[in-house]
């Protein structure tokens, strides 16, 4: 497979094609919403303490975010905004998106990198056992288990989870990020109870992502354990392990590589829910109370990020795809 | 006469596909049907209605109320039986619509090629590079909470894949001598259609339609355990959204009754769903039936 220089403009082609209609699509989504940003100017998500607003005040604020220009004027202004990193103001929270989203993105990003660095541990080292041992009664089994666990989508598998570890087993905590007004003593204590904090909604996701990578691992390994290098491999007397882990996994490795882009991106998009039933503050969790508040620069921003953290996952994985296998590209 | 021999066909085959089904395919079709039935005949076996408050506050379950009731009073068992339709309803229509309209597209692509198949899979592309859930969040928002809105959402990400798969299908097909031979016969381009290309498209497409239903259910839930479904209607996941809403729920043994029936009853239909769609591919695609499955 021959990557042209026409093949690598196409990618990145396409890669702007969608980005243009995402802004597109990111501008025009929340404008259409019914309601506006001034209905219910509340302090707390409970809706308990509603302000409302003067004819005066409402146009004095329409006016004050823009929301008053024709909407081709105010997406230039979102386009120029945008291009100098500034994505507006947050009408829920009162502070700069970027502020906002910062704030959540790290605890997102957290649970996500644990959760594909996890599964990537258990799916290969998995899918190894599984093809060393395959057409036993072990790789059947193992198998038809991890195929049917696939099924379910994350966020059940997460009420599941809480279900037994949180609420039956008491082992883990219910909700939230790091124990309210906790002192920490040292670093090593503040970094404890982040991970006992993050370990389910971490669990959750790298349990939903773990068969992908354990089918991927199994069968391109079945399929290099056929090669010619593997059996002069066995041939110079290496042993069998050796043999497994030097000379196949490496090379059957190369599709799970790629897979890993793809996960990052059904992660992002998963984290959103699981982050919900856990109520970790991650962006998920801030997405919903955004689109709860109608905050349309908070929703903006976050689908922005989102979505173009998903994009350049996949734009990123063909070039290290690229870099490991020499035989692709020039 | 023709359609009673045509059903008779259809019964037929779909006897010898369900002889071929592996254990598992077989629960599958079991399961399905059991929950098909509860939905169908929710009026004869719920005892109640679903948004009538019969019975005091989050009882346990009892002879009355089968799984007790939530926090309003409602019983939960009639609730279970009604949501059955709601999730069977969404999947289907939406796994109906996507999976036939993105087939035609997916033919038409096929068969016309040049703009209108440049055009088309542009947008395949695109739309498959989107990030689907989290748009899916936002659109569902702005459009306002109703099964309507929910179905047209859902179709509208979920038709590309078949487009996709069909497209290539067709262009595989396309490039038989046999096609070549029959156009030399004269063969109009819809008679090509019917006899040679739609029996070779349509076991994939069936295939691609379950697996759009299980993707329809799954987002329908998710966004009801948002609070983005629609508030009117009772569907497991909403019942999910109104079960987690409740504060101190984890705290109490109300989840005993209230979060686990809609859990378990959303697991059971997605495997059973998944067990079909898998034999069904099986047993469908020759290709993997050479392969033996392994």
């Amino acid at each position: 497979m021959q990557m042209t220089k026409s093949d690598k403009q196409e990618i990145i082609f396409r890669f702007a094609l969608t980005l243009l209609v995402l802004l597109a699509l990111n501008f025009l989504l929340p404008r259409m919403m019914p309601g506006d940003p001034f209905s219910t100017t509340s302090s707390d998500v409970q809706g308990e303490e509603v302000v409302v607003m003067t004819q005066e005040q409402r146009e004095y604020y329409t006016h004050y975010y823009g929301l008053d220009l024709p909407q081709h004027e105010q997406f230039v202004v979102y386009l120029s905004n945008l291009a100098h990193g500034d994505l507006g103001q947050s009408i829920y929270y009162k502070m700069p998106v970027t502020r906002v989203i910062l704030l959540h993105l790290p605890w997102t990003i957290l649970i996500v990198l644990c959760a594909t660095a996890l599964s990537l541990l258990i799916g290969v080292t998995l899918g190894m056992i599984s093809a060393r041992n395959r057409k036993k009664g072990s790789d059947r089994i193992m198998m038809a288990f991890l195929i049917s666990f696939a099924e379910i989508p994350s966020f059940l598998l997460g009420i599941i989870i809480l279900l037994i570890f949180g609420v039956y087993l008491h082992m883990f905590p219910l909700a939230g990020a790091v124990t309210p007004f906790a002192h920490y003593n040292s670093v090593f204590d503040q970094a404890g109870d982040i991970a006992y904090h993050a370990a389910l909604p971490i669990l959750t996701l790298s349990l939903a992502q773990l068969t992908g990578v354990y089918l991927l691992t199994r069968n391109s390994l079945i399929s290099v354990s056929t090669k010619d290098y593997i059996r002069t491999a066995r041939a110079k007397g290496l042993g069998e392990h050796i043999v497994w882990t030097r000379h196949a996994l490496k090379n059957a490795l190369l599709p799970v590589v790629t897979r890993t882009g793809f996960m990052i991106g059904i992660l992002m998009g998963g984290a959103v829910l699981v982050e919900n039933v856990f109520s970790y503050p991650g962006i998920g969790s801030t997405l919903n109370s955004a689109v709860v508040g109608r905050d349309y620069p908070l929703i903006q921003g976050i689908l922005l990020v989102v979505a173009v953290a998903i994009l350049v996952c996949n734009l990123l994985v063909d070039r290290v795809y690229r870099h490991l296998d020499p035989r692709v590209g020039e | 006469m023709r359609i009673v021999s045509f059903l008779e066909d259809t019964a037929g085959s779909a006897k010898k596909i369900f002889s071929k089904f592996s254990i598992e395919g077989k629960i599958g079709v079991c399961g399905i049907a059991l929950i098909v039935a509860i939905a169908i005949l929710a009026p004869l076996i719920s005892g109640y209605s679903p948004a009538k408050i019969t019975g005091g506050s989050l009882e346990a379950p009892s002879s009355t109320h089968l799984l007790g009731t939530d926090e309003l009073g409602m019983d939960i068992w009639s609730q279970i039986c009604y949501g059955a339709r709601m999730s069977l309803f969404i999947g289907l229509a939406v796994a109906l619509i996507a999976g036939i309209g993105g087939g035609a597209l997916g033919i038409l692509a096929g068969c016309l090629g040049g703009t209108v198949d440049q055009l088309l899979m542009r947008s395949v592309d695109i739309l498959l590079a989107l990030p689907s859930f989290p748009l899916l969040i936002v659109i569902s928002a702005f459009m306002g909470p109703s099964i309507f809105n929910v179905i047209l959402i859902l179709v509208f990400f979920s038709w590309a894949k078949p487009a996709r798969i069909i497209r290539s299908q067709t262009l595989s097909i396309k490039t038989n001598t046999y096609i070549t031979a029959a156009k030399n016969f004269g063969a109009t381009p819809f008679y090509l259609l019917r006899r040679h290309i739609l029996p070779e498209v349509l076991p994939v497409l069936f295939v691609s339609i379950i697996s759009i239903t299980s993707y329809a259910i799954i987002a329908e839930t998710g966004l009801a355990f948002l609070g983005l479904g629609d508030p009117t209607s009772k569907s497991w996941g909403m019942m999910l959204h109104y079960a987690t809403g409740f504060k101190s729920i984890y705290f109490t043994p109300f989840w005993q009754w209230w979060l686990i029936p809609p859990l378990v009853a959303l697991i059971f239909l997605l495997l059973c769903l998944a067990f079909i769609g898998r034999d069904l591919e099986q047993v469908l695609d020759p290709r993997l039936r050479q392969a033996g499955g392994a």
